[in-house]
């Protein structure tokens, strides 16, 4: 494997599917004629869509038997309703998804030292990372209800549990999405940013269940910008950190959708 | 995929338990198969397609009518197929920390690797199961490009990932079964 810089941008691989376009394949046609690596990139290709062509697929489970399966099915839904009900009379939170029997459901606590201790950095990283924020980002407009669109305070009678629990989501969440844009893209290393990755690792499935629930409820500005906040956990989450330009992609998709004003303004509405 | 019967939906999603039974029976084999070619087994592919439909059943009256169907079931299968990962951990040990679900996600099976597979078998054996070792992340990718024959522009938006990232994801699971290959034609060289 070499570093030909047509192989390390996976355009060759676009090509074997079939999926450039006309002028592109014409350029990587020419670029083949000169490049081995290429062309043993196309060959290896070809192998292992033999293999994948070969590989035994399973559309059904052992025997073609399909009763076991629904109802397993049937018995689980009623029950799943149940807990479903449950957890939101209980309480204001987002129905997590529990697992079928025979399954680990693991419950995460933090200590009480672990959560002065995240307090007490979130603090510290908040404020210093809000001033590097505003001399890299000085054209994000100001901070306020009109910078969300339709506003969050539609609704200003409507579930305020769920806003502030919102808002507190997103005060933990701010961490990740500032850690990052204040990262500076062009000497950051992928080891530099790990700590972001991870925690963005951590916070996504909880946004994701945030996210539904604010539809479920129709509070559209919440949920929307839930759904911003996830995209950005999830390129954070699943970028390969060794890619150069992953960084730099991330920040412009902070920016391009102004997440740290509009998580600003939902936090504050939720308060 | 089969196409998604609008009334039936609607059915389903208002309650009535027959429609609900009718749209499983419609779509359970896509997501079978889905789940079988990410986990390798029967067992952990039914508990995958189980966590699919509830989740489906749960999200009925969510879903949107001007969304893509089938883009909404894919990205279903593909959440469960990473929580699935994710609940049993490497080599199924419990996972014991929060810090510990990324790691899980880009983390290859702990299984034996190319070397001691092609002293067993042949090497289509090695990239099968290399194809299993792949991190969850970029191995939904490949499946969804390879077996459900996917473009890369339909996966991202499947996923709601952007396509560079799919791309990226895909070049970097090709990039490990080269070196699988690579390391299993040495090997088997040396054999011979």
């Amino acid at each position: 494997m070499t570093h030909c810089a047509v192989m390390a941008s996976g355009t060759i691989e676009v090509y074997f599917y079939g999926e450039l376009p006309a002028d592109r394949r014409a350029q990587v046609d020419a670029h083949l004629a000169t490049c081995a690596d290429c062309r043993a990139l196309l060959e290896d290709l070809s192998e292992i869509r033999n293999v994948v062509d070969d590989r035994f697929a399973a559309f059904a489970p052992p025997g073609g038997d399909w009763s076991g399966f629904m109802a397993r099915l049937a018995r689980e839904i009623p029950a799943d309703a149940r807990r479903a009900r449950d957890n939101f009379a209980s309480d204001d939170l987002p129905h997590r998804p529990r697992f079928a029997a025979g399954t680990n459901v693991r419950h995460r606590r933090w200590s009480p030292a672990g959560l002065v201790a995240a307090a007490a950095l979130l603090s510290l990283v908040g404020t210093g990372v809000n001033l590097a924020m505003r001399s890299r980002f000085p054209s994000s407009p100001p901070v306020g209800a009109a910078s969300v669109p339709g506003g969050v305070r539609q609704r200003p009678d409507g579930e305020p549990g769920f806003a502030a629990l919102s808002g507190e989501h997103f005060g933990r969440s701010k961490l990740v999405v500032l850690g990052l844009a204040a990262k500076d893209s062009a000497r950051a290393t992928s080891a530099d940013w790990t700590y972001e990755r991870e925690l963005a690792g951590r916070l996504l499935s909880d946004t994701r269940l945030y996210r539904m629930a604010a539809e479920d409820r129709g509070l559209l500005s919440i949920a929307g910008v839930m759904r911003d906040l996830e995209l950005v956990l999830i390129q954070a989450s699943f970028t390969d950190a060794a890619d150069p330009e992953a960084l730099s992609r991330i920040q412009g998709l902070i920016r391009r959708r102004d997440l740290v004003a509009k998580m600003d303004v939902v936090a504050m509405a939720g308060s | 995929m089969p196409a998604f019967d609008a009334g039936l939906l609607a059915r389903a999603a208002s309650g009535d338990a027959s429609a609900f039974q009718r749209l499983v029976e419609q779509h359970r084999s896509m997501v079978y198969r889905m789940a079988y070619q990410f986990a390798g087994n029967h067992h952990d592919a039914e508990d995958i397609a189980q966590e699919v439909f509830l989740k489906v059943y749960r999200s009925l009256d969510r879903f949107r009518q001007d969304s893509q169907l089938s883009s909404w079931l894919y990205r279903i299968v593909m959440n469960a197929c990473i929580d699935h990962r994710r609940r049993d951990g490497v080599a199924g040990a419990p996972i014991r920390g929060p810090e510990q679900e990324e790691r899980v996600l880009n983390t290859p099976e702990a299984s034996p690797g190319p070397e001691a597979r092609a002293y067993a078998g042949e090497l289509n054996e090695v990239l099968q199961c290399e194809i299993r070792r792949l991190p969850p992340g970029q191995r939904v990718v490949f499946l969804m490009r390879h077996y459900e024959g996917l473009k890369l522009s339909e996966i991202a938006r499947a996923l709601g990932l952007a396509e560079g990232t799919v791309k990226r994801q895909l070049h970097a699971a090709v990039h490990r079964l080269r070196r699988a290959l690579t390391v299993a034609r040495v090997t088997a060289g040396e054999r011979v």
